[in-house]
């Protein structure tokens, strides 16, 4: 028989997760590991099958926090990155209060956030927000530095008045370095939300891990990790799909 | 006939390193002119000058009369990299400095039309930069600066990047072009050949600091086509002349 590559490729890769799937569900079953250790992946599965209620409705929370914690990082950060870029005041106050802000370990402030705004969706969506915010100020400020000199002189060359030159030239090249961001910004977002709910929460996915592996019931853990995994894929792509409209990079 | 553009002992310096010496010289109405000169010699600085682009310490120089300080709406520029826009298509990229200029119009579409024919893009409007060749992109370049139709067109080694053959067949197409708006052209180049074939006049700069050492006119008729650089005897002893003034043979 033969295979093209690519489908022996697959084939291989197919392959090997099964026998590693393989190897975890008989390895569990042989070994007698106590299942509320480490489960086997079809107990989890059928986990993930019978808990499918509550898991969607926590999901449908920590999707709440993250994707306005998200959206927040991107309506903010993108017009305070350009106002340190344009400003040198900015550049001089603003700036260095981000980088300290960053530098405060997210996880360490998640306490303060939970006292400050209380357990609901507020201190989680500030946690989203923090935790994405900055990649975003960071791929922007890359983007606006990014135009090339001899496109500026070209403009100035046309008589485009400045703004003309940030809107139809800067921004444009700025996009895919933008996008660059968010793509980073979005797992992160998922990961703050989380952290929120660890610390402070009465639902949401987070909760649900954390209340699950409290009581023993390690199967429910593993789903809701899996729940959470496949929603940090699904916003990441849906970041990234953004990427066939804004294909050019600035040569 | 009155100077469209004059330079009077017009001298650049950046930092320590004087970069153009002493530059006078007056380019007429519908004149070709090319600035031919060695690589560093300032030959794309003084056309940056002229074009308003960068300011200088010494001299003067006036467009239609008047003091050059900000690029003016009447001189097109057209840079050593074809400086398109990678997210907008052909058309878009032609009529880019019509757009951003209030004052100007975008033209009609018989006009656009005839544009883009002109140039050999037709069938390309939609496409985006990447999707052409380096020769038309050049050719984009050429047209985004005579949809404004200006009064001058300053060209910095346009061609420069170019294989040989693309690069005659669209001095070719800039000479057909040239001969029928009669627009001015300051073309700065470092092609003997080239500088012959499409100038009136060629201005031959020394090394740094440049300055102008001969004006040479350039007396071959037009209409002009390839077929000179073989048959006409005069655009041999041109080439030799300038070679020598360049100090290359």
């Amino acid at each position: 028989m033969s295979a093209s590559p690519i489908t022996r490729d697959r084939l291989i890769s197919i392959g090997f997760f099964l026998l590693l799937g393989l190897g975890w569900e008989f390895g569990v079953r042989w070994s007698g590991v106590q299942s509320y250790l480490l489960p086997p992946p079809s107990a989890i599965l059928a986990e993930l099958w019978q808990s499918r209620a509550p898991i969607l409705a926590q999901s449908l929370v920590t999707l709440t926090e993250v994707f306005w914690g998200f959206i927040i990082a991107v309506a903010l950060g993108v017009p305070i990155a350009a106002l340190i870029f344009f400003s040198r005041t900015a550049k001089r106050t603003v700036y260095p209060l981000f980088v300290a802000l960053q530098s405060i370990p997210k996880i360490g402030l998640a306490p303060l956030i939970v006292v400050w705004f209380g357990y609901g969706l507020t201190s989680k969506l500030i946690m989203a927000f923090l935790f994405a915010f900055f990649p975003i100020i960071i791929s922007t400020l890359g983007g606006l530095a990014s135009t090339p000199a001899h496109l500026e002189e070209h403009f100035r060359a046309l008589r485009a008045s400045p703004m003309q030159s940030f809107w139809r030239l800067r921004v444009p090249a700025a996009l895919p370095s933008i996008l660059d961001g968010c793509k980073v910004a979005m797992p992160l977002a998922v990961i703050g939300a989380v952290v929120g709910e660890f610390v402070g929460s009465n639902d949401g996915l987070g909760n649900l891990i954390l209340t699950a592996s409290g009581s023993g019931h390690t199967k429910l853990t593993f789903a809701a990790l899996i729940a959470v995994t496949l929603m940090s894929l699904i916003l990441f792509y849906s970041v990234a799909y953004w990427e066939r409209f804004i294909w050019w990079r600035a040569a | 006939m009155s100077a469209v553009i004059s330079m009077a002992s017009v001298g650049k310096t950046f930092g320590d390193l004087r970069v153009l010496g002493d530059v006078s010289a007056e380019i007429g109405a519908a004149e070709f002119v090319s600035v031919l000169g060695p690589s560093g010699c300032g030959k794309s600085t003084l056309l940056r000058l002229i074009a308003g682009l960068t300011s200088f310490e010494d001299g003067s120089i006036c467009f239609n009369g008047a003091e050059v300080t900000t690029p003016a709406p009447e001189m097109g520029f057209v840079f050593q990299t074809s400086n398109l826009l990678p997210w907008l298509t052909v058309r878009d990229n032609l009529l880019l400095g019509v757009d951003l200029d209030a004052a100007m119009q975008r033209p009609s579409d018989a006009a656009f039309a005839e544009l883009v024919e002109t140039l050999g893009l037709t069938g390309f409007e939609a496409s985006h930069p990447h999707q052409l060749s380096g020769g038309m992109r050049h050719r984009v370049a050429i047209g985004q600066a005579l949809a404004r139709n200006p009064q001058v067109l300053l060209m910095d080694e346009p061609f420069g990047a170019l294989d040989a053959l693309t690069r005659d067949r669209l001095n070719m197409e800039l000479l057909r072009i040239w001969q029928r708006d009669r627009k001015t052209v300051v073309l700065v180049t470092h092609s003997i050949s080239e500088a012959v074939l499409l100038s009136d006049r060629v201005l031959v700069m020394s090394e740094r600091p440049g300055t102008i050492v001969e004006d040479v006119r350039i007396d071959l008729p037009r209409p002009r086509d390839p077929s000179v650089t073989r048959e006409d005897p005069a655009f041999g002893d041109y080439v030799v002349r300038l070679s020598k003034l360049m100090g290359v043979s």
